[in-house]
């Protein structure tokens, strides 16, 4: 059974279409990373993923679990959408860390709330798990650093973390690294793969073609809100079949040949 | 002489400092309300609220005191302030409590919007609800950004009180003006002056030191 299920997904935005008839599915473990020019709806696909946008129409499921139907008027209320949209992790382009909390504090604030909320208060164990968590992401020596006191690629790291501490199904990434200079790009882009090693389910919107094509077990090209080519990252990357997608990769193909 | 200026000065103060400290008291809360007010979706509300901080924002503040006090009496034929000093002292504390209230909520409502939206959709997709996102996420980091200007609209409350003696709220300037009647004598409308610069030097360093506390974080 796939973890995720999109089907027929349409958003537009002043009559504007982002989204035309959205629709892909992917197992467990996998990562499928979306690429495509800007405007082509990656992100607004994310979004809607995330709650952050209703889609106009569509079904998004996550196992059994219709989290979205447009038709079904019960799933788009806002009080469910909180504990769906749990189902989800989003890595924001520019990392969005809370600036008066330190590295750990931004970690724990929201599993803690959501521990109070169910009445279970294991404040150790849920500091715990961050400490394990920044750990990972090779901050240990960061955990009381407040955001302004850390690079780029360490804030990003920590918001990594953060979407991680709540154990979403998915984790999603909005281009992680294009706010980052190209010396700390590679220490986000090695976190992330690491991640795939140990089977993190994970939806990418980057521009690293290379890092896509290395982390993806499959590929799909966005081109005016419709997906208009999907494969394994051999089949997109390396040996495109549609025009757009030929076009887009022009470059970086070139460099590789 | 001194002693006895240095005195009606420190009466008429007094009373300088209370009008001073009520208008924080009403105004800074009844700010935020105002605030919400003028940001609200619902045009039914946003359109009076946003009407009144033109008004209150757009005339004088001498005028809204003289208007606050004689209005109710004249155009109601009651005089809801009740009679002598207490009256109008009450008259001059609405009034400012009404104009400062404006002001605040127009810096409290910059404060607010000057938040980037991903701090608002970072706590969304942690799964944290509104008012979470508002009192966990939002409210320190707009804190942090009004203490400049509300400081500065706080020192200028405390000179603004003097507009209080229009309708014959006896504070600190009257007191010392009464001097040149009675006695012949412009000093103690100078030492007036050192009443005004010991306080506001004293928020200065108050101000300073919140700000520096709040400095922990950009």
């Amino acid at each position: 059974m796939p973890i995720l299920e999109v089907k027929n997904l349409k958003k537009s935005f002043d009559n504007t279409g982002v989204l035309d008839d959205i629709s892909f599915s992917m197992e467990e473990g996998q990562v499928v990373t979306i690429i495509g020019s800007s405007g082509s709806g990656k992100t607004t696909l994310l979004r809607c993923l995330n709650f952050l946008e209703t889609p106009d129409e569509g079904i998004i499921k996550v196992r059994d679990d219709v989290l979205f139907d447009s038709r079904d008027p019960g799933t788009c209320s806002e009080a469910e959408r909180r504990r769906k949209r749990l189902h989800f992790g989003l890595v924001f382009q520019s990392f969005n860390l809370f600036p008066q909390y330190t590295a750990l504090e931004n970690i724990t604030l929201a599993p803690s709330l959501l521990a109070k909320e169910d009445g279970s208060i294991d404040a150790s164990g849920i500091r715990n798990r961050a400490v394990r968590l920044l750990e990972q992401m090779g901050l240990s020596d960061r955990m009381g650093n407040y955001p302004h006191e850390l690079s780029g690629g360490q804030q990003q790291r920590v918001a990594i973390a953060r979407a991680l501490a709540l154990d979403p199904d998915i984790l999603c990434f909005d281009e992680p690294t294009s706010a980052l200079d190209p010396e700390l790009t590679g220490e986000v882009l090695k976190v992330i793969l690491s991640l795939a090693e140990k089977n993190t389910t994970m939806i990418i919107v980057t521009h690293e073609m290379s890092f896509a094509h290395d982390v993806s077990d499959e590929i799909i090209f966005m081109d005016k809100g419709i997906i208009a080519e999907q494969g394994t990252p051999e089949e997109v990357i390396d040996n495109p079949k549609n025009e757009r997608t030929i076009q887009f990769l022009s470059n970086y193909n070139k460099g590789n040949a | 002489m001194f002693a006895t200026v240095t005195l009606t000065l420190f009466g008429g103060f007094l009373q300088t400092i209370k009008l001073f400290l009520l208008t924080l008291l009403f105004s800074l809360p009844l700010g935020l309300l105002i605030c919400f007010g003028s940001m609200s979706n619902v045009r039914m509300i946003k359109v009076p609220v946003r009407f009144v901080i033109w008004v209150i924002r757009g005339t004088p503040l001498m005028l809204q005191l003289l208007v606050m006090y004689y209005g109710p009496g004249i155009i109601l034929g009651v005089n809801i302030w009740g009679s002598g000093d207490t009256g109008r002292f009450v008259a001059a504390l609405v009034a400012f409590v009404i104009n400062y209230s404006c002001y605040f909520s127009e810096i409290y409502r910059g404060g607010i919007q000057s938040i980037p939206v991903g701090q608002y959709e970072a706590g969304e997709v942690l799964g944290m609800t509104r008012s979470q996102i508002f009192f966990k996420i939002v409210l320190l980091q707009v804190i942090k950004r009004i203490v400049p200007p509300v400081s500065n609209e706080i020192i200028t409350l405390v000179k603004d009180t003097s507009l209080a003696r229009v309708i014959a709220v006896y504070e600190i300037i009257w007191e010392g003006q009464s001097f040149i009647k009675s006695a012949g004598i412009i000093w103690p409308l100078f030492y007036t002056g050192v009443f005004y610069l010991l306080f506001s030097g004293l928020l200065t360093l108050l101000f300073g030191r919140i700000e520096k506390r709040l400095s922990y974080f950009r």
